[in-house]
């Protein structure tokens, strides 16, 4: 069970270089006599990916520890993990929309606590003091015009900087 | 001679310049405070000062990775002689004969061989690097696009070394980042190869969000993964410890061990895809094979905490003379610092020393300078280091990811940086689970389209003659190398099964 996991992965890379590989033939190439066309190298780079992943699938195949060779092995937190990959793909997401100051501060909040942070106080002022520093840094000595947010949150980013004169 | 001494002198006046000394210090602060705390690698840190080195010029951004390097790989054996808990896997060996020396009432005198072995061991690499490095890059100067494709493959080869766990992993790995390094508009032809409508895969994939994805971000996800068992020990962990610095006499005595290591870490360092972590296990299996009692080693004997700290902080000068002389990084670490190099639009490689001489004798003589600092710097955090230690994880985690964020931003004030950087962290994670190293990856995306741009080079220019690569004595020494790199690790496996084969029938 563990082996068939362990070959998921190169399974998933060997059909996506193949893909990879019928697009590159695809390329709108115009032909120099003489030279190489651009689907050259790529193409030389896919049969290598997609050697390695036989390879791979080889070397899952007969392992006989299929612990030590055909995947993870470690025990996984999985909503934890989960929750950090979420708040990280999150992050980017709202920072457009709420602002960067605002979801720098929900982000720490949250991701602080899901490390196992218990306590509100220090967790509260760590989050809004390690903020306002980075705004600092990156806003008033780096010049670093970080996402201010749409409609009305970025007259709250506005007022935020005017606050804290870093605008 | 006399015009290396000359470069040198300029170099020493340039690297004390405010600015310089500054990042210096800076440097070796973060990489030791870096190095020391698990979790956030040496490697970790100095892509995290990447995208801010944008704001300098090249030597400052330099000096402050050069010195991040020299402290990084350093700083993770205070705290495996203190908590027996190494910073970094190359301080492994380090913290098998320091902690033992702990716990038998020698931390000072461990500290202390630490600090002066890594800084003696560090010092002494510059030194060769300095006055190495000029010969080589006019040797390399003669090099034509035939070499370099023949070198740059080499450097792509020494993935088997690399990735350890599994060969094919890492060919993955490398192969995958190669075709990273073929998206966007390509030179020759100017198109666009597999961005797929994306406006911002058009221009490729920046390296740097890629780095700072897989490395910051996809530890943080792998650490919040682990299912924590109970934590503690029965390690020694003194509030405060100070280090005593060997007598003269104390390290006479340790001659052996230490030039055994400086050898080991500046010939290790110099061959692409080795490192500081190789470096530091042949030397201190090297030490215990010329020791005249091997069976002590373990148990905390000063030889071996000695030849393995002089050959981690050697390897350092080592990996630097590819990078320097070649464009080669021969370590992860390097690989960032060529990023750089290109960020400022400097290419490494011979023609660095007649181009950016001043640039290039500022970087030895601050290496030198960093090493000498380090003493100092050493002492200090050694004392410090139980206190530092007890920043949360929970705030480091966090903030990591805070910083990230803004290193991409930072990059060409896009989101789309952000999102690719996120991205690759969550493929970070994936790659570790599933034992694909990362290093390989990094190797691919940045030497891939330099073989590419070789390889067509050549081409075009011997009408398409592949023979050319084994007709041209360097270029056929350099594949005979690459082939060799290759095949060894294929011959070592079937001899090792068949050694494991003939033990168990015995």
């Amino acid at each position: 069970m563990r082996s068939l996991r362990g070959a998921i992965g190169p399974a998933l890379i060997l059909v996506a270089a193949a893909g990879l590989f019928v697009a590159a033939g695809r390329l709108p190439v115009v032909p120099v006599p003489g030279q190489l066309g651009p689907d050259f190298w790529p193409r030389l780079v896919l049969i290598g990916l997609m050697g390695s992943c036989v390879l791979k699938l080889l070397e899952v195949a007969r392992a006989r520890e299929p612990a030590a060779e055909g995947g993870p092995s470690l025990p996984l937190a999985v909503p934890k993990l989960a929750t950090g990959m979420a708040l990280v793909l999150g992050y980017p997401a709202l920072a457009p929309l709420l602002g960067f100051p605002l979801t720098n501060v929900l982000f720490l909040l949250a991701f602080m606590r899901l490390v196992g942070m218990r306590r509100p106080l220090p967790l509260v002022v760590t989050a809004v003091l390690g903020t306002v520093a980075l705004l600092y840094v990156f806003v008033k000595v780096v010049y670093l015009p970080l996402p201010k947010g749409a409609g009305v949150m970025e007259d709250f980013t506005i007022f935020l900087y005017r606050l804290l004169r870093i605008f | 001679m006399w015009e290396t001494l000359g470069n040198l002198g300029a170099g020493f006046a340039a690297s004390l310049e405010p600015l310089n000394f500054l990042m210096i210090l800076a440097g070796l602060a973060i990489g030791i405070v870096a190095g020391a705390l698990p979790g956030i690698t040496m490697l970790n840190s100095i892509v995290l000062v990447l995208p801010f080195t944008y704001l300098m010029g090249i030597v400052p951004s330099l000096l402050l990775m050069t010195s991040i390097y020299i402290g990084g790989v350093f700083g993770g054996s205070i705290t495996g002689i203190l908590f027996n808990i190494p910073g970094d896997p190359m301080n492994v060996p380090t913290t098998w004969e320091g902690y033992q020396l702990n716990k038998k009432g020698q931390v000072r005198l461990a500290l202390g061989m630490a600090i002066m072995a890594s800084a003696i061991g560090g010092f002494l690499s510059a030194l060769i690097l300095t006055f190495a490095s000029p010969p080589f890059a006019k040797v390399a100067l003669t090099f034509s696009t035939v070499e370099y494709f023949a070198v740059v493959l080499l450097g792509l080869a020494s993935v088997v070394v690399i990735g350890q766990v599994s060969i094919a992993g890492a060919l993955i790995s490398l192969f995958a980042g190669m075709f990273l390094g073929t998206i966007g508009t390509e030179a020759q032809y100017g198109i666009t190869r597999f961005a797929f409508g994306v406006n911002f895969l058009e221009t490729g994939v920046d390296f740097v969000t890629v780095l700072i994805g897989l490395f910051a971000i996809g530890e943080v996800l792998d650490q919040l993964s682990a299912v924590k068992g109970p934590a503690g020990g029965d390690a020694a962990t003194p509030a405060t410890a100070r280090a005593q610095l060997p007598s003269p006499r104390q390290l006479w005595a340790l001659r052996g061990s230490i030039l055994r290591g400086l050898g080991t870490g500046v010939v290790i360092g110099a061959i692409p895809g080795t490192g500081a972590t190789v470096a530091s296990f042949v030397s201190y299996g090297l030490e215990k094979q010329v020791s005249k009692h091997p069976e002590r080693f373990g148990t905390g004997v000063l030889e071996g905490l000695t030849a393995s700290e002089t050959s981690v902080n050697a390897s350092t000068g080592g990996a630097m003379i590819p990078l320097l002389t070649l464009g080669i990084p021969g370590s992860g670490a390097t690989a960032v610092m060529m990023g750089a190099f290109l960020l400022h639009g400097v290419q490494p490689g011979p023609l660095l020393f007649s181009k950016s001489p001043h640039e290039v004798y500022t970087i030895f003589v601050g290496m030198l300078l960093a090493n000498l600092i380090m003493i100092v710097m050493g002492l200090i955090a050694a004392r410090c280091f139980a206190q530092l230690m007890k920043v949360p994880e929970p705030i480091l985690a966090a903030f990591i990811i805070a910083f990230c964020f803004l290193g991409a931003y930072a990059l060409r004030n896009d989101m789309s940086d952000v999102w690719m950087t996120m991205l690759f962290g969550v493929l970070g994670f994936f790659m570790r689970r599933y034992n694909l190293p990362i290093p390989p990856l990094i190797l691919g995306i940045i030497l891939g389209p330099l073989a590419e741009q070789y390889f067509l080079t050549s081409m075009v220019s011997h009408g398409n003659d592949v023979t050319v690569f084994f007709t041209r004595p360097v270029s056929a020494a350099v594949l005979l190398t690459t082939v060799g790199l290759l095949v060894w690790p294929a011959l070592r496996w079937r001899f090792g099964r068949r050694r494991a084969y003939e033990v168990k029938k015995a």
